[in-house]
């Protein structure tokens, strides 16, 4: 705040400054109380085996690992972490690779094909799983696809690649077709330019393209649900399901699973929003 | 420097890219476009495979008497007609209207709201709003495992609220109307971050001498969002209001994992009601009858998007906050 000169700036910076703390208060509030469904399952996960929050009395159980430590020793916990892992990983990774070459095309060619293409895509993201997931399943029982994590890492880079060309075309198109041009003319092939200065140059937009199929990877429930069968093949969400049992089910046990489930894209988003802007259509379908 | 690249990138970059740099024609010879569209190939294939074959199998299914196990005979619209007729599809096409009215008006509302506090501005936001975003980070198994717990036990923390207020069991998931206004509530709190995000970003391009220009002329806070941000939202916020609709018509899980189409059928939206049908009653048919009319419903209004973000259909430059 700069130091104000006469009387009137005096009166307005008061109000702006009381405007400023009304707005950090009420904001505040209503951050603490959005923020309740997922405080709780960090301070459920914590507390001993059989309590739970409820007002007032939670501090006085203390606080304990006994839930991490059941949940590691005595379930599978970890073989669903690790098939997740796998899963979102390879789906990131399969995005990019796919994804990238296709983006380049939009981005630098023209013609009714390609725009029919960029329109087909759009339209694709809006169709519901429901639909997709049937067939799918039908059509991977014959070739032993169902219940595999190469599986799901096929359906997960199919449902991440139109929205993953469709950021990387605009990233390649902020990039000035004139380097291209001038490689061309240096000698350089289409795919040399594509690699060697489109691509080299696009680190925050394939990286924010990975990011975002692995979130839908891991966060994808429909998918998982019908694909999966056996207890060796369970994601994270599909595993969750198993610690609900009809009459006791362990609380604690799903809150500290649910940590593990929630702990990787909070890391992931933390190191975006440090990193890039995410904004506009682009955070848009993260989650 | 990295950040005039990423802003591209996301889409949210301050200045349009100049469409006459990017969109330079080059000059192109028959091999270049030849192996542009090689470069498409790959995912056209995958595409085709997980995609397109799964729709045409759909409509095909959608047309036959089969099950999972069998393909069952050709029946004509036969699965259309029963759906049409069937009470419970209505109701679920009421509930999906009513669910995703309340969350494109609830999130949206939220959303501007939260958004024009942080233009405004105040000490901390820089670590607060990274915060609000959580909802749509978190996945929805998580959250909706929370949510089931804090109002669907009976012993949780909202309960325990409302006993301590007096109110006594509320049930915000035992009866039909509590349940499709928690249902409401849950969706909007998952979306809002959405809507934060794109318009917080989009307000961040509004030129800001518009804002100095309106306070010369003496415009209050009120005067210059109601005259300024507000119409220059007027097509990033259409944008959102699509896009959350499509998102919203489509949402399996939020309501699967918090109610499971519950109490009797009250929250089944239309996509549940399909995977009913197709995985515990064993109608395929139908339930791809109820599928391919939410998908139609998506897509229309993915066409009508895109038509709207592509003016002149083969142009792509972005109409978003102009």
């Amino acid at each position: 705040m700069t130091a104000p000169v006469h009387g009137g700036t005096n009166a307005l910076t008061r109000r702006r400054r009381r405007g400023r703390a009304v707005r950090l208060v009420v904001i505040t509030i209503f951050a603490v109380i959005a923020l309740v469904p997922i405080g709780v399952v960090v301070i459920n996960s914590v507390l001993p085996p059989g309590a739970l929050v409820s007002g007032g009395i939670t501090l006085a159980h203390g606080f304990t690992l006994a839930n991490y430590r059941y949940v590691l020793d005595q379930t599978t916990a970890l073989l669903y972490f690790r098939n997740s892992m796998i899963v979102a990983v390879s789906t990131a990774a399969l995005t990019i690779v796919i994804g990238a070459p296709a983006g380049y095309a939009l981005a630098r060619g023209r013609g009714r094909d390609l725009s029919t293409y960029s329109l087909s895509l759009f339209l694709y993201q809006a169709l519901p799983t429901v639909v997709f997931v049937i067939p799918l399943f039908l059509l991977f029982v014959p070739l032993h696809l169902d219940n595999t994590l190469q599986g799901l890492v096929i359906v997960y880079t199919a449902g991440s690649l139109p929205f993953g060309i469709w950021m990387l075309r605009s990233a390649f198109e902020a990039i000035p077709f004139v380097l291209e041009e001038s490689a061309r003319i240096d000698g350089c092939t289409l795919i040399g330019g594509f690699r060697r200065i489109v691509l080299a140059n696009s680190a925050p937009g394939l990286l924010s393209v990975g990011m975002f199929s692995f979130l839908l990877a891991w966060n994808d429930y429909l998918v998982a649900d019908i694909m999966e069968r056996t207890n060796s093949i369970y994601t994270l969400p599909i595993g969750l399901e198993t610690f609900f049992q009809e009459y006791s089910t362990n609380w604690g046990a799903v809150m500290a699973l649910a940590v593990f489930m929630l702990v990787p894209p909070v890391l992931l988003f933390m190191v975006a929003s440090r990193y890039f802007r995410i904004g506009g259509i682009g955070g848009s379908v993260v989650g | 420097m990295t950040e005039t690249i990423t802003e591209a990138v996301t889409g949210s970059a301050p200045v349009p890219v100049q469409p006459q740099f990017v969109r330079r024609r080059p000059r192109r010879s028959n091999s270049d476009a030849i192996q542009l569209r090689v470069l498409a190939t790959p995912s056209i294939v995958i595409l085709c495979l997980i995609g397109v074959y799964p729709i045409i199998y759909a409509v095909y299914q959608s047309l036959r008497s089969g099950t999972l196990i069998s393909s069952g005979s050709f029946v004509g619209l036969a699965n259309y007609k029963y759906v049409l007729t069937n009470s419970t599809f209505w109701s679920s096409a009421r509930f999906t209207l009513i669910f995703t009215l309340a969350a494109v008006v609830g999130s949206y509302l939220v959303g501007l709201a939260l958004a024009l506090t942080f233009q405004a501005g105040f000490p901390g936001a820089r670590i607060i709003k990274p915060l609000l975003l959580l909802p749509w980070v978190v996945p929805v198994v998580v959250s909706m495992t929370s949510w089931g717990w804090l109002i669907g036990t009976g012993q949780g923390l909202a309960d325990e609220f409302t006993h301590a207020l007096g109110l006594g069991d509320v049930g915000f998931l035992a009866t039909p109307t509590n349940a499709v206004i928690s249902v409401s509530v849950v969706k909007i709190w998952e979306s809002f971050p959405f809507m934060l995000l794109v318009l917080g970003a989009a307000m961040e391009t509004i030129d800001p001498t518009l804002y100095e220009a309106a306070r010369v002329d003496g415009a209050g806070w009120w005067a210059s969002t109601r005259h300024i941000t507000l119409p220059l939202l007027r097509n990033v916020s259409f944008m959102t209001w699509i896009l959350m609709a499509i998102f919203s018509v489509n949402d399996f899980p939020t309501v699967w994992l918090l109610t499971g189409g519950g109490p009797v059928g009250a929250t089944q939206s239309l996509v549940v009601y399909a995977y009913e049908l197709v995985f515990q009653e064993f109608h395929t048919g139908q339930g791809i009858a109820i599928a391919i009319f939410a998908t139609l419903i998506a897509g229309g209004m993915a066409i009508g998007l895109f038509r709207f973000l592509n003016p002149g259909s083969t142009r792509t430059s972005r109409r978003v906050a102009r």
